[in-house]
């Protein structure tokens, strides 16, 4: 950096000089004596300002364009380095996984104890909780990287689907499951992608729902067009969350204070987003402690 | 004991060959532990197991390789692949390696057991697996796997690209009872609990496109309350 300014300093350095010796050298006459056209002095001033805002303007920009360039590859090698943190995780944790769990297959039949088939028991399913939890990292991963199915996805279907299936669980037996889709005066238009995906995402969002409320609660599912996106709302009369906790929940692994008490993985809301964000669309939540939580999935229509 | 089968175990940690050998004994297998693929290759000549059980990652040779140059050599040995099925460029290379089957890690050792006694049960010595085949026919059904399209009496059916993936892995498992927990895991990469509803509704777009009745199927049988099994006759085509 210094030499550029050193370079910069060269030319009013030699012209001061020059301006030195002339007036020490006891010339008669130092004065330069010029005559010119005036509109052709004003032509040449207006090209060269044109020429050299010209040149400022297009550094500025491109030194713009760097800066975004720089952002947007830090952007994509920190993306890639979580990916690589996530499958490196899954893959030192494989191991260790398959030798708890066939070591305990070969302990179990020999176990006669009661209170030692327990333990067994025990041990075996916080076994099979970290390999879920490895393998949903895995799955986040390959959500994020593998090519997208492309198809029609007729969304009010597949809510309808979803709220089925999420009916027989045990939760939904005592809260009150709602699904309001558009019937008239046209339906909910398609979107193009996985079926299957959107469908695990929104299923993911009525089970919350139905973990974070008490019995008697309220969730509704609502589906409605807004522009050139369908809007997919799922929302809860739950515990809801504190307003600090809200832009962490998007993160892997992260669990707010009510739901430590409850099981689950943490990976659920960081699928979600995968899931709409591959779709080109986006994600929200809004949340009120003691009074409930609306998600919002937003899903380009093209 | 007499006629058990002998496999070969190989996988560098120790930690999993002692634990899943002890455990392949005791269900009745006659197993044999490799450490890395170089071990498999000299074990594989020496002992000639009826099956192999063949991690991926492995110093030395991994299991690929040891998989690719069994397959040069003519040897049909079935192999059980221990590897990530959900991604389909994984899929893609366990079938043209020509691996008989995989399994994700950790799995349930019984469903090693269950993997190893169907695939000796669907080996055909000396021949190459249906797993490994490039073109299919069951029936009408002509399956051509590498272009990935199929026909039926000729015509050309339009699956989504989950059914043929369905149909792909039922028809190279002919005749086993095959869970939906299962189907989820090698199709779509994933599964949650309301999931199997995912395979149910690809199910009945293969019924349709089939033209398969449920109640006398053709080639899809229901098993209640555990799964599906593919009923038709299985053959490679030329």
């Amino acid at each position: 950096m210094r030499w550029r300014w050193t370079m910069a300093a060269i030319p009013a350095g030699l012209g001061l000089l020059a301006a030195w010796w002339m007036r020490t050298d006891q010339r008669p006459d130092p004065i330069l004596h010029l005559r010119a056209d005036l509109p052709a002095v004003i032509t040449v001033l207006s090209l060269a300002f044109l020429i050299v805002s010209g040149v400022v303007l297009m550094t500025v920009s491109w030194v713009r364009r760097q800066a975004a360039k720089r952002v947007g590859e830090a952007r994509f090698q920190a993306a890639e380095e979580r990916r690589r943190l996530l499958r490196r995780l899954d893959h030192e944790f494989k191991n260790p996984l398959m030798a708890i769990r066939a070591g305990l297959a070969n302990l179990v039949p020999a176990l006669v104890d009661p209170a030692q088939q327990e333990t067994a028991a025990s041990i075996e399913s916080q076994a099979l909780r970290l390999g879920r939890l490895t393998a949903d990292m895995r799955k986040l991963v390959e959500l994020e990287t593998r090519p997208l199915e492309q198809a029609q996805v007729d969304l009010a279907h597949m809510l309808e689907e979803v709220i089925a299936a999420a009916r027989e669980q045990p939760e939904a037996q005592d809260r009150h499951l709602q699904l309001a889709v558009p019937r008239v005066p046209w339906p909910l238009p398609e979107v193009r992608g996985d079926g299957d995906l959107l469908a695990l995402a929104v299923h993911n969002l009525v089970d919350n729902a139905l973990k974070f409320s008490e019995p008697g609660s309220v969730v509704e599912v609502r589906g409605f067009e807004d522009g050139t996106a369908v809007v997919i709302e799922v929302a809860d009369t739950g515990t809801g969350m504190p307003a600090e906790e809200i832009p962490l929940v998007w993160e892997e692994l992260y669990r707010g204070r009510h739901a430590r008490a409850t099981s689950g993985s943490g990976i659920g809301l960081a699928l979600v987003r995968a899931v709409v964000e591959r779709h080109g669309g986006q994600v929200s939540i809004q949340s009120r402690e003691g009074q409930g939580t609306v998600v919002r999935l937003r899903i380009p229509t093209r | 004991m007499v006629n058990r089968p002998r496999i070969l175990l190989v996988d560098d940690e120790p930690a999993i060959t002692t634990n899943l050998a002890a455990f392949l004994e005791r269900t009745g297998f006659e197993v044999s532990v490799g450490q890395d693929g170089e071990e498999a290759i000299t074990k594989l000549a020496s002992l000639a197991p009826n099956l192999v059980v063949l991690d991926v990652l492995m110093p030395k040779l991994d299991g690929r390789e040891v998989l690719r140059r069994l397959r040069q050599a003519g040897d049909w040995t079935p192999v059980i692949l221990l590897t990530q099925v959900g991604e389909s460029a994984e899929r893609a290379m366990a079938l043209e390696e020509g691996a008989d089957d995989y399994l994700n890690k950790p799995f349930d050792p019984h469903e090693l057991v269950a993997r190893v006694r169907s695939v000796l049960r669907r080996a055909r010595p000396g021949q190459p697996p249906l797993t490994s085949a490039h073109r299919l026919t069951s029936g009408a059904l002509l399956l051509d796997r590498g272009s990935r399209r199929c026909w039926l009496g000729g015509a050309e059916l339009v699956l989504t690209p989950k059914a043929l993936a369905l149909l792909e892995y039922l028809v190279t498992h002919p005749d086993e009872l095959v869970s939906r927990d299962r189907l989820l895991d090698v199709v779509w990469g994933w599964d949650y609990p309301t999931g199997t509803r995912a395979v149910d509704t690809r199910i009945a777009e293969l019924r349709r496109a089939l033209d398969d009745d449920p109640a006398q199927p053709q080639y899809i049988e229901t098993v209640p309350g555990q799964g599906y099994r593919y009923v038709g006759e299985v053959e490679v085509a030329p």
